[in-house]
């Protein structure tokens, strides 16, 4: 067995000891992978895993290393990528991803990313578009 | 009057991004026929830099305006990199490490290819991981979130 194997362990038995937390965090987290879209908050995560929302809340940090809301947000922010990406417009994409304001979802963007939503798209189908006609010169783009 | 200087300095400052990570390798075209043809990545820029040496770097196929991983030739031309990689590589500690969707499945992709592993897939609380042997002085790790 190598040192890290023997880390690994080592490491599994201190932090990772507790089963029970790990399926708790493990459902919440991927609850919110498949319901990002939809109205979610910590009352209604308890209330799925039968939990407190201040344990809840503590167990998911201790896990994750961020809150769920942030996480929730990260997901969302991923996600509103890929739309603008396929070209829907910032209503649809905000709506599509679970925020309820496009302005407050435009500024979260452009906090997150460093471009507005508009940005981003525009850059994407810049760099999409400048790919296309490389390929019809017959010149395979590097990216 | 300072709310103006304030103005200018936010407009200037700029923050620092992640864009290239440096993986050592001992042979860079055998790195990029193994980053490319066995990890599934896609090369980016390659730039001749004297010698036998280049700025080589690979992207992940879905994320091609990602982070780049840099093919850097450093064991071989600066002794302590080559030290630290060997002592690292022997320990079984890896260098760094990727995500996948799935962990098992990509093990087993891999393993039908002939990439050796030194760690097969494990729970480690929220993540699995396993490890493998990049054929040019290192141990990477591929994980995934549960």
């Amino acid at each position: 067995m190598t040192l890290y194997e023997s880390e690994i362990k080592r490491i599994r038995s201190i932090v990772y000891s507790n089963q029970g937390q790990i399926d708790t965090v493990i459902a919440t987290r991927n609850y919110i992978d498949n319901n990002y879209d939809t109205d979610l908050n910590l009352n209604l995560l308890s209330h799925i895993r039968f939990v407190s929302k201040f344990h809840l809340l503590r167990l998911f940090t201790k896990y994750y290393g961020q809150t769920p809301k942030q996480y929730l947000t990260d997901k969302r922010i991923e996600k509103s990528k890929e739309y603008l990406k396929k070209g829907k417009n910032i209503t649809e994409t905000c709506f599509a991803v679970g925020f309820e304001c496009p302005s407050s979802f435009s500024t979260l963007f452009k906090n997150r990313t460093g471009l507005t939503p508009t940005e981003f798209q525009k850059e994407q189908l810049s760099q999409s578009r400048s790919n296309a006609d490389f390929e019809t010169l017959g010149i395979k783009p590097k990216i | 009057m300072l709310i103006l200087k304030l103005w200018v300095l936010n407009l200037k400052f700029e923050q620092m991004k992640v864009k290239v990570i440096g993986i050592p390798v001992q042979d860079q075209e055998k790195a990029l026929e193994f980053y490319t043809g066995k990890l599934g990545f896609v090369k980016k820029v390659d730039v001749p830099l004297g010698g036998d040496s280049r700025w080589l770097t690979v992207v992940s196929k879905e994320e091609q305006d990602g982070p780049e991983v840099l093919l850097e030739p450093s064991p071989n031309h600066f002794e302590p990199a080559k030290t630290y990689q060997k002592a690292l590589f022997e320990t079984g500690i890896p260098y760094t490490q990727f995500n996948v969707e799935n962990v098992q499945q990509e093990y087993e992709r891999m393993v039908s290819i002939g990439v050796e592993f030194s760690v097969k897939p494990t729970e480690m609380g929220t993540v699995k991981i396993a490890v493998f042997n990049d054929t040019c002085g290192n141990n990477i790790q591929i994980v995934e979130m549960l």
